[in-house]
């Protein structure tokens, strides 16, 4: 490398000539064929600042590469111009020629002669002169390239994760069977995420605790679980620092329950004098202040609601403590804890909430009696729910009617916008749980649009539709649905009028309202504290909806299930074993990040502190030190767009191998 | 050879338009030979001094090719470029030039027909304009 170092020592703008060598490649007979050779290489001979030119037949191919190495070798040039094909095609080709000839590979630049001349000028004399102008471009530019070093640095190869519900946890798991540590965060007290608590999924109804104890099994007990740092009720407060090494700080807070010692026998239950809203089953029933969130619960330890024991409101109670067999497992000392963890890539997967009902009023929720969201009935319909799983209005007796409110502030420019893309499978779930729950059960089905793709998911939309105590009525509007409970009736009367106009009415024992999937509550903070945007909707914006659906707009920082988008369970974990392979390929054990050279530079010297730059960088890769009010940028995150470079006022940004001078020199050697 | 061939700088970002000329190029589609083109990786890198040195030496147009709204593979480099073309034509017109010799279009990276046509445009147009005079 002594020899390298040495042979870049001449940077040009010296005054002092570069030897600049031009290799003309005829592509074959691509290019050779259609201008004149001879004369093009005569021209290009006696350009200012040309050295030597040599046609080569092929030099892409082996042979034209192993004598493009020995010739750079033998002669040793300053600059290399290479007159050939696209940079797109072969710019890395000859990087690596140049590299393995032991000159800096940023020394070299393409002269587009057969995409930009040859092959699109159709008089053989014009395209000559076309290429020979072309070179001449090349040939200025390269005089002022800067040979440009790519280094590397240290990466933590852990990863944080946040959000415990099905895609978290399988994240996690791989994460963690690759020998990787994973911290998940958890806000709950349990993991699993929404579909925890449902008693069948669909599209195959197999029942939601049973499809992922396993995986929560693995979690928490398996083979690879030491490699998982669950963090129950805790939410990260802040994120610092860039791909491959970001620091995550993260509030904990307590539990009041040791987990090592806490044997799950809930024997603490009973005694506890104070009853509280169950919110895991959305406060349709109560529990105590201290319980497990529901029966079956993972991990399997209760926790102390603070906001309602009597200890946290300032009475002496020690009810919980007295009933429990195990000493100190009962942990009332237990107290907020900051935690700190080093890793190298975050994966979002908080989930999603269902759209506020009594944002539509006359739906009726909250003030009718037994109208439903989706999730409450899910807890319902649910053996560890309110109801045992009995379908029956709370404190009442079973529906002999039930109306099912599809599209609930989906599809709909007064809501959102967007379909939800889960709640017809949802709908045609409860038909068939009703169904054979309670047979022979009116069933009316109001919706807006069905759709049902995907190859397993007409089952149930198809057991919907042949089911002779259901009934559809599309409606256009969600305004032209009143739910209401007339004088002193029990049931609700709906009103509605359907998509051709015509109204009607009917009585229902029960209304389940399919409300639109929104993000979740918490998301824009969450979102800030991570510095990555959300998009229109409030979802986490990806980087590119297409071909980049799990990164989010910032390296590093990777996005899974419904808090990028409504999707159902299997997208959600497809997206999280899409993440998991990005983070695993991204950041490997034993190897450093490559950091490309060809990125912003900030001359600290000429900046004036504006913050343009950090305003204009779409990668938040600037950012302006504390102490001296410059700006910086960080190579890891910038993609040298060059954005800042032309936005700066004072120029005193330098977008490397896209200087201001190169691109400058291009331009007038373009023009000459 | 007896008309004016306008010389036009074209500036394409790497990744849409660059690609779009490369595509015009592979399918053989010939287009006025007086352009030359400058690669940048984005739109968003070309300053307003790349054009004024661009007319200063000797073109008669400068052609900013980027990619179509929302498809920027730097999420919005080419809505930068939308702005500060706006104000390079201001700047243009207080100098005596016509902003019609400053154009910004999109081109993506499978619309090399476009690309040739968006050329042939501007050589039309540059031909009614004439060749550029600057009053020094």
């Amino acid at each position: 490398m002594e020899n390298n170092a040495q042979h870049e020592g001449n940077h040009g703008g010296q005054g002092e000539k570069l030897k600049t060598s031009v290799y003309f490649c005829r592509c074959g007979s691509n290019i050779a064929s259609r201008l004149n050779e001879n004369a093009a290489l005569l021209k290009i001979e006696c350009q200012r600042d040309v050295s030597k030119v040599k046609a080569v037949n092929l030099l892409c191919s082996e042979e034209g590469k192993e004598f493009l190495k020995n010739d750079i070798m033998e002669d040793r040039p300053d600059r290399v111009v290479i007159a050939a094909c696209s940079p797109r095609e072969h710019e890395l080709t000859f990087r690596g020629v140049l590299r393995d000839a032991d000159m800096n590979p940023y020394l070299m630049q393409m002269a587009n002669i057969r995409e930009q001349a040859v092959w699109v000028t159709e008089d053989i004399d014009e395209a000559t002169e076309k290429a020979v102008r072309l070179v001449r471009a090349a040939v200025s530019r390269v005089q002022k390239h800067e040979p440009l070093e790519e280094h590397e640095i240290e990466v933590c190869p852990d990863v944080l994760i946040i959000g415990a519900g099905p895609a978290g946890m399988k994240a996690a798991l791989s994460i963690a069977q690759s020998g990787r540590k994973a911290v998940l965060v958890e806000k709950t007290p349990v993991v699993g995420g929404m579909p925890v608590l449902y008693e069948e999924i669909f599209p195959n109804l197999e029942c939601g605790p049973c499809m992922l104890e396993p995986m929560m099994d693995e979690i928490l007990h398996g083979e690879y679980s030491s490699n998982i740092e669950l963090l129950t009720l805790s939410e990260v407060d802040e994120l610092l620092g860039f791909y491959g090494n970001f620091v995550a700080r993260i509030r904990k807070t307590p539990r009041y329950v040791d987990m090592d010692k806490c044997i799950g026998c809930a024997e603490c239950f009973e005694p506890c004098p104070v009853q509280v809203r169950n919110t895991f089953n959305f406060g349709l029933d109560v529990k105590k202040a201290i319980s497990f969130p529901f029966l079956g619960a993972l991990p399997n330890a209760p926790y102390i609601d603070s906001r309602k024991c009597l200890r946290f409101i300032g009475e002496e109670c020690t009810m919980c403590r007295e009933s429990c067999p195990i000493e100190g497992a009962i942990a009332y000392e237990q107290e907020e804890e900051m935690i700190e963890r080093k890793v190298g890539a975050v994966l979002v997967a908080v989930g999603a909430d269902l759209y506020d009902p009594t944002n539509i009023p006359n739906l009726g929720y909250g003030k009718a009696l037994g109208v439903y969201t989706s999730m409450e009935f899910e807890r319902l319909l649910s053996s560890n729910g309110p109801t045992e799983g009995k379908i029956k209005n709370m404190g009442g007796s079973p529906p002999s009617s039930v109306c099912i409110v599809h599209c609930a502030g989906s599809l709909d420019e007064n809501h959102k916008e967007y379909c939800s893309g889960i709640c017809c499978q949802t709908a045609f779930k409860f038909n068939h749980m009703i169904e054979s729950q309670l047979p022979g059960t009116r069933i009316i089905h109001l919706y807006k649009e069905l759709v049902i793709p995907g190859k397993d998911d007409f089952s149930l939309h198809h057991e919907a539709k042949d089911n002779p105590n259901a009934e559809f009525v599309r409606y256009e509007d969600i305004r032209d649905i009143n739910i209401y409970t007339p004088g002193e009736q029990e049931n609700v009367q709906v009103d509605y009028r359907d998509a051709s106009g015509r109204e009607g009415s009917f009585m229902a024992d029960m209304v389940v309202l399919c409300m639109a999937l929104t993000p979740p509550a918490g998301s824009e903070e969450l979102a800030l504290k991570l510095g990555i945007p959300l998009d229109s909707s409030g979802f986490f914006e990806e980087l590119h909806g297409r071909l980049d659906s799990v990164q989010s707009k910032v390296k590093g920082v990777y996005l899974a299930g419904t808090c990028r988008s409504p999707m159902d369970i299997q997208k959600a974990l497809d997206q999280s074993m899409a993440s998991a392979g990005y983070i695993l390929s991204g950041l490997v054990v034993g190897r450093k990040l490559e950091v490309k050279p060809t990125v912003a530079e900030v001359d600290a010297d000429r900046c004036g502190g504006c913050r343009i730059c950090v305003s204009v960088c779409p990668f938040k890769a600037v950012e302006i030190d504390g102490e001296t009010g410059k700006s910086s940028v960080n190579a890891v995150l910038c993609q040298g767009c060059g954005t800042c470079v032309a936005a700066c006022p004072s120029g005193a940004i330098k977008g490397n191998h896209f200087t201001r001078e190169e691109i400058l020199a291009e331009i007038i050697g373009g023009l000459r | 050879m007896s008309e004016f061939e306008p010389k036009i700088v074209g500036f394409l970002c790497n990744w849409c338009s660059y690609a779009g000329a490369d595509k015009a190029g592979s399918a053989q589609k010939p287009y006025p030979a007086s352009i030359s083109l400058v690669r940048v990786m984005c739109s968003g890198r070309v300053e307003p001094e790349f054009v004024l040195e661009a007319f200063n030496n000797g073109a008669d147009g400068v052609l900013l090719l980027a990619c179509h709204p929302g498809d920027c593979h730097y999420k919005e480099g080419n809505i930068r470029a939308l702005g500060r073309h706006e104000v390079v034509v201001r700047i243009l017109e207080q100098l005596g030039i016509e902003g019609e010799r400053f154009v910004l279009e999109y081109v993506s990276a499978s619309e090399g027909d476009r690309f040739v046509r968006l050329v042939e445009d501007m050589t039309d147009q540059l031909r009614k304009l004439g060749p550029l005079q600057i009053r020094r």
